[in-house]
């Protein structure tokens, strides 16, 4: 399980307990590469940040960081027990509030973790990393003195200043607004890069996962329901559970009532309504199935596009509006079988949509997914 | 009729709370010019008095009032090194670990505060004296603790040390464990940490509960006396011999009264630049 990645990244694989609560975990990250834990909040997500940072001790497993074993249990053959504190992990640790040093200045903050900081050396790795994270001219400024968006890029200097052989990011953005945080997310991208550090980020953010992981591991109860590149992971999970963890709205029950091979679809149905996804092995005739569709993907008209390529279009009569930001969420009931889709407001009031309204919904069967349970 | 400048011109909080004290306005004014007399009235009294006194000067400089002064001087700074020394470390665990015996000890921490210190000198007797708990022991030793200056520091300590670790404690439980923790993984051991980031950000209330400290200790008079006696040179503070004073010079205990006067004022008044200085950084 915990095969070296190259010198330059980190892996593991660890178990363990806070209280009752217990959290299991493999991971591997390269150099430069940001790896999401993805999760709701309880999931496991944070222990398993700390357990790799050295601030919780685990009860099993082995983490290597840079080449070096900073933590093994010693329960494997010929294996001796390692523990590595914090300190000397070389592991940069970014939290949600920042924890910004309140009696230091931006400058002070950022070498805080320097070897010589008052030398020479340090004063120009401060100066850089101002530069580097647009704080030019701030760095003399107090911590209070900083906008939101200021103290995280702070907090991100400090925490590579020392050049840490990993980073460490808990919902670095969570208290910021929602630009700021889409702009700090790819300045994120181009600083891990340049930096050539492996991240680990934790998020509860969908948005946040797919903008900034190149690799998303879906956590909830202390383990890894699913992984994988972010597209595959969040956007078409393939298990009920992660499903609803990453919030697929539209979940139908349905049966499989034919088979088309010659398209590479399948038809299942529900009630009156009929639907094409794509074909799936070990699905028969006959079988029950799951259908996830994303309320992004549907797009919502006034009649049935004349000609078109998507292969569902499906009638219903609008039953809810609610607002969803940026947009609103539109509820179609199609004979009983609700359909929610995402719309912006502008196209809401274009089309004149309130409850009671008929409308068709058209979506792709290349955007409709199979859940095994 | 209020006068405006008791109201003031509401220039600290542009004057929104003005309106909110409402009629009780003069009630708050006349209050407070109750309590400015009250307080004031003495210490006003007690410097007139001490201008005019014949013998204050000469009390000043008498050998009375210069050992007293050297020895509140020395017990005090002595006492102080021992309160921060052991209650720092205390006050931190206290601020850090929860567990049920560490609760318990925490309510106990201000006894001292409220206790009557006549009762702590009765205490430290039975405790220390000739013929008290660990007496035959000390003795063995060849150490014997009342009416010697240790004693002195003795008392100091025992009525002094509550108001430091309390504070200090107040300091370090303001520190969220959180930055010690980010400390940690810049590198930087828990050792450092503690002198870098825990102890700088925690300063100002351990500033403050050091100078409540000391000025406790040096007005300490019950316990000193019961425990230490009042030997001149040996264990009579200043408020000891202020009291020893009264009866034969008022010129050397007006003395005595205005350099404690005079010691405490400065205190305060370090403090609180202090406090301003760390007050901007903080």
């Amino acid at each position: 399980m915990s095969e070296q990645t190259g010198s330059n990244g980190a892996s593991g694989h660890f178990a363990v307990s806070l209280g009752d609560f217990r959290t299991e975990l493999a991971f591997e990250v390269d150099a430069g590469r940001i790896l999401v834990l993805f999760g709701p909040s309880g999931a496991g997500k944070t222990t398993a940040l700390r357990t790799i940072a050295g601030l919780v001790r685990p009860d099993a497993g082995r983490i290597d960081i840079a080449g070096r074993t900073v933590y093994e249990d010693g329960n494997g053959a010929g294996a001796r027990p390692v523990w590595v504190e914090p300190h000397r992990r070389a592991v940069g640790y970014v939290t949600q509030q920042n924890h910004l040093f309140p009696h230091l200045t931006v400058s002070q903050n950022i070498a805080y973790g320097l070897r010589d900081r008052r030398g020479d050396s340090a004063r120009r790795r401060v100066s850089e990393l101002l530069e580097r994270l647009r704080l030019d001219g701030l760095g003399d400024r107090r911590v209070w003195q900083l906008s939101g968006g200021q103290q995280q890029r702070a907090a991100l200097a400090r925490a590579l200043a020392p050049r840490p052989d990993l980073l460490l990011l808990d919902e670095p953005f969570a208290a910021l607004d929602m630009e700021l945080r889409r702009e700090l997310g790819s300045e994120l991208r181009a600083t891990v890069r340049q930096f050539d550090v492996p991240v680990i980020l934790v998020t509860h953010s969908r948005e946040e996962a797919l903008a900034l992981g190149d690799e998303v591991q879906i956590i909830d109860g202390g383990v890894t329901v699913a992984s994988g590149p972010p597209l595959t992971a969040l956007e078409q999970p393939g298990r009920g559970r992660v499903a609803r963890l990453v919030g697929v709205e539209n979940l139908l029950q349905m049966w499989v009532t034919a088979r088309l091979p010659q398209d590479g679809t399948m038809v299942c149905a529900a009630a009156e309504r009929q639907l094409e996804t794509p074909l799936a092995d070990g699905c028969a005739v006959g079988d029950p199935v799951t259908v996830g569709i994303r309320a992004s993907d549907i797009i919502l008209a006034a009649g049935p596009l004349p000609e078109s390529s998507a292969r569902n279009t499906w009638s219903g009569v609008v039953s809810s509006v609610t607002m969803r930001p940026p947009g609103y969420e539109v509820t179609l009931d199609c004979d009983g079988v609700p359909l929610r889709c995402h719309i912006t407001g502008t196209s809401m009031e274009a089309m004149g949509i309130g409850p009671g309204l008929p409308l068709w919904a058209i979506f792709k069967a290349s955007s409709c997914f199979l859940l095994s349970e | 009729m209020i006068p405006r400048f008791l109201l003031g011109n509401g220039r600290t909080d542009g004057g929104r709370h003005q309106a909110s004290l409402g009629a009780l306005a003069p009630a708050g004014v006349a209050a407070t010019v109750v309590y400015v007399l009250f307080i004031g009235l003495p210490i006003v009294a007690l410097l007139a008095r001490a201008g005019q006194q014949e013998g204050f000067l000469a009390g000043l400089t008498g050998e009375l009032v210069l050992q007293a002064l050297r020895l509140t001087v020395l017990t005090s700074v002595v006492s102080m090194v021992v309160v921060v020394a052991v209650g720092t470390p205390f006050a931190l665990l206290l601020a850090r670990r929860r567990s049920t015996l560490l609760r318990v000890i925490d309510t106990f921490v201000e006894l001292p505060i409220v206790l009557p210190p006549v009762v702590a000198g009765v205490a430290m007797l039975m405790a220390f004296g000739r013929n008290g708990l660990l007496g035959p022991a000390l003795g063995g030793l060849g150490v014997t603790l009342p009416f010697t200056t240790a004693a002195v520091i003795f008392a100091q300590v025992f009525v002094a040390a509550p108001f430091y670790i309390r504070a200090a404690r107040i300091g370090f439980a303001g520190v969220d464990p959180t930055y010690e923790e980010v400390s940690q993984t810049l590198g930087v051991s828990p050792w450092a940490t503690f002198w870098r980031l825990t102890l700088p950000v925690a300063w100002p209330s351990l500033l403050t509960g050091l100078t409540l400290a000391w000025a406790r200790a040096v007005s300490e008079f019950g316990a000193t006396i019961m425990f230490a006696g009042n030997l001149t040179g040996r264990t009579q503070t200043m408020p000891l011999a202020i009291m020893t004073a009264m009866e034969s010079s008022l010129g050397s205990a007006l003395a005595l009264a205005v350099l404690l006067l005079a010691m405490s004022a400065l205190a305060l008044a370090a403090l609180s630049v202090l406090l301003r200085r760390t007050g901007s950084t903080a």
